[in-house]
């Protein structure tokens, strides 16, 4: 904490969403140009897929602020495309058929199915987009979370697996080997989202942006017109203070943790986060964040590292270039970090 | 209707977030409840023919409400039942009658629940209207027009309160959503309703023989299994429209704000050959200006439960077996939120990044939590009669508007058997 004071504002606010100033304060900018850098942040957000999807430009570039709202809109598309929560939506679509025929897919939607399976085997089986039957069995989707028999989550593990969601690659259509299984782009959907969006930004134009979503995924566009990058604290909400201060140009971030989802029976803690392959909800890792070059694989990556702890992150790390991440592990006071990311800096741990 | 978990939890916080603008669940409960003790003290209660479902009605009720002196009923069985009832809820005991007319000249009632088999309702309500008492009388209205039309006459001209038992009015997850969604227009332009009460039972009770000094007969029942059973037997009953469908084709009425004009019906004794009574019956019921409830009820496969579904240009209002209420708005579908813009000072980090929070985790949007509260409509119900009688506070369901459903419920019974449509 001593070494924290030190080394940031004693604004105790400096990490919370800015508070709107006048409306006159943003014109009164926008009429100096001249000015090198402006001192405020314009944040752009709505809501989307469940949480807040935020564009934060440097106030010089309020002309950004229509290629903004076109981002966002790239976001409201991918929603309606890959939600499972409305019938409409091209996944629930493929849900329903996926059992029952030889499923033909969105061809957006079949390529981030292919680059699902990639993961999954990269990560030995710790990111699944099919275990939404084990949430559900352990009661995490409808808030209402208990421990369930032992005979419940073999019978839920039965329709969970990736590799029984056969991809062929020329026809491109989908096919389940097994009623029950379903699949689920929870994990990998808001980073994908941003992803796209952010292309959208550099299309447009836009050389400094910084988008997120929920702030447990985001993406760097530029350096913010600060040569050290964006300014992001890394959060555990486990331990209620950022572990890491991080500066990032040009890459992504991803954040997992079970610090908010998770219940307790005999003095034992079972986070929302379950493990795959073994059914029950992950332990020893309380927040897994992750540097990469895109949000997809960021996200993708933080959640198996929360399932697979430290050994497999190490494994992922040292056979893939450009992967920085920073693990909360239980039991250890200071956080853990692999690998590196060539456009962000560590600059400060907190112990 | 077959939700899945997601949709019920999606459904349910949509409910919820949908009155968050308007009088919430809990306010709407107090308008409903009443206040006790009542001025002029609790109603000097009769009740007549207390079977198993007028039993309900005699034990819920605060006592500062509904003071129930004497029972009549024909079956010493449901006699004995009722003072077993009483007693193991430590009520007072109550006196004992097996010809209502009886009760009804020597004791001092002012009031009388009945809750008979459907044939009897009209000629107990319009006989305890006569007398001078107020009435609150099970669903459905009467057996036929004939007893619907006796009953609105006898309550006009004694001027005494008279409620007919639909207890979905007194449920607060109805009433909110009467007052939350279907007032507020939140379902857009309502063309249909889908009202369905599937079960996969034989209706028939175990009779046995009849308890010693009753005869059936006497009372108009061929035998006792008539008397147990009277829900098969057309001379008594109106069958599965009228026990289950009643019901919901009130809250159709109510949500509709409108009567059915007319009706078609097909169905018939498929399954269980035992009876008078159709186990399966489907019932289209048509509504002015385009608007239709499609009325199934079937007794052989309960996957679907029993549920009232609205169907409007702007949203989905589900109804599940009087407990859960699920919204599901159509209006947003597609559609972008609302972007924002804030603008503020460079100073700390631009964000923390942190793993998602619940609501951002799963589900669509962050509302209100809670469960749904349906409150106790059945008590509620008659306490609300009680002090009606008191006050002089309407009622919810007075005779006029219980006998609009009771009537196309008839109707469609009559449909069914004539097969053709026929006007309400």
């Amino acid at each position: 904490m001593e070494k924290r004071s030190r080394a940031m504002p004693a604004d105790s606010d400096s990490s919370r969403p800015a508070r709107a100033l006048p409306r006159r304060a943003l014109f009164t900018r926008r009429r100096s140009p001249a000015e090198p850098t402006a001192d405020y942040w314009i944040r752009v957000f709505r809501r989307a897929m469940a949480c807040r999807f935020e564009v934060t430009l440097s106030g010089e570039d309020a002309r950004h602020i229509p290629a903004a709202r076109a981002a966002l809109d790239e976001v409201d598309r991918l929603e309606a495309l890959l939600t499972v929560f409305r019938d409409t939506s091209a996944l629930s679509d493929l849900n329903r058929r996926a059992a029952l025929e030889d499923a033909r897919a969105d061809g957006e939607l079949f390529d981030l199915l292919v680059r699902c399976r990639a993961l999954h085997a990269e990560t030995e089986g710790a990111f699944d987009p099919t275990s939404t039957p084990l949430s559900r069995c352990w009661g995490f989707l409808r808030r209402e979370a208990r421990r369930p028999a032992p005979e419940e989550i073999e019978a839920a593990r039965v329709c969970v697996g990736m590799d029984g969601a056969a991809l062929d690659l020329e026809r491109r259509t989908v096919r389940f080997d097994r009623a029950g299984l379903e699949l689920n782009l929870g994990a990998i959907g808001k980073g994908y989202a941003l992803d796209r969006a952010a292309a959208h930004l550099r299309a447009g134009g836009v050389a400094h942006a910084l988008l997120s979503a929920a702030g447990s995924s985001v993406v760097a566009v530029g350096d913010g017109r600060d040569p050290r990058g964006f300014w992001i604290d890394v959060g555990s909400r486990r331990l209620e203070r950022p572990v890491a201060r991080l500066r990032l140009r040009d890459g992504a971030v991803g954040t997992s943790g079970a610090g908010e989802q998770f219940f307790e029976v005999e003095g034992r803690r079972y986070g929302h986060v379950i493990d795959p392959r073994t059914g029950w909800p992950a332990e020893g890792v309380l927040s897994a964040t992750v540097v990469a070059g895109d949000a997809a694989l960021a996200d993708a990556l933080s959640t198996a590292f929360l399932v697979g702890g430290a050994g497999l992150a190490e494994r992922v790390v040292a056979a893939r270039a450009g992967v920085l991440a920073i693990l909360t592990l239980e039991g250890e006071p200071r956080p853990r970090v692999l690998g590196s990311y060539p456009g962000a800096i560590l600059e400060e741990l907190c112990t | 209707m077959h939700l899945t978990p997601e949709d019920k939890e999606l459904g349910r916080r949509n409910f919820l977030k949908a009155l968050a603008g308007t009088p919430a669940l809990a306010a709407l409960g107090g308008a409903l409840a009443v206040r006790g003790p009542i001025k002029g003290g609790p109603v000097r209660v009769g009740a007549i023919a207390i079977g198993s479902h007028g039993r309900g009605h005699m034990h819920r009720p605060d006592l500062a409400y509904c003071n129930l002196v004497a029972v009549a009923d024909i079956n010493p069985d449901s006699l004995r039942r009722i003072d077993e009832e009483l007693a193991k809820r430590k009520r007072p005991p109550v006196k004992h009658y097996s010809d209502w007319r009886e009760m009804l000249q020597k004791e001092d009632l002012e009031a009388i629940i009945t809750a008979p088999p459907l044939g009897a309702h009209a000629e107990i309500t319009v006989g305890c209207l006569e007398a001078g008492k107020h009435v609150f009388c099970e669903k459905m209205m009467a057996w036929d027009d004939a007893g619907c039309d006796a009953m609105v006459d006898a309550a006009r001209k004694s001027g005494k309160v008279v409620e007919i038992g639909y207890q979905r009015y007194y449920n607060r997850m109805y009433q909110a959503a009467y007052e939350g969604i279907v007032k507020a227009g939140k379902l857009g332009d309502l063309y249909t309703a889908r009202i369905v009460w599937n079960r996969n039972k034989n209706w028939r009770r175990e009779a046995g023989p009849a308890p010693q000094g009753l005869d059936p007969k006497a009372w108009g029942y061929e035998d006792y299994d008539h008397l147990i059973n009277w829900r098969l037997y057309k001379k008594h009953s109106q069958g599965l429209t009228a026990e289950l469908g009643s019901h919901m084709v009130n809250v159709t009425n109510w949500f509709f704000g409108a009567k059915a004009k007319s009706v078609v019906a097909s169905g018939g004794i498929f399954r269980f050959k035992d009876r008078e009574v159709p186990d399966h019956i489907y019932a289209n019921f048509e509504y002015p200006d385009g608007r239709t409830a499609v009325f199934t009820s079937t007794e052989s496969d309960p996957f679907e439960g029993n549920y009232e579904a609205f169907f409007g240009t702007k949203g989905t209002l589900i109804f599940e077996s009087e407990k859960n209420a699920y919204f599901f708005d159509h209006s947003g579908d597609g559609k972008a939120a609302a972007t924002e813009i804030e603008v503020g000072p460079k100073t700390g980090p631009v964000l923390e990044t942190t793993e998602s929070r619940p609501p951002d985790a799963v589900g669509r949007q962050a509302t209100t939590a809670g469960t749904m509260a349906t409150g106790d409509p059945y008590k509620t119900e008659v306490e609300r009669w009680c002090a009606a009688i008191r006050t002089g506070r309407p009622v919810e369901c007075g005779p006029e508007r219980a006998m609009s459903s009771a009537k196309a419920c008839i109707r469609a019974n009559q449909a069914l058997d004539q097969g053709k449509r026929l006007d309400v």
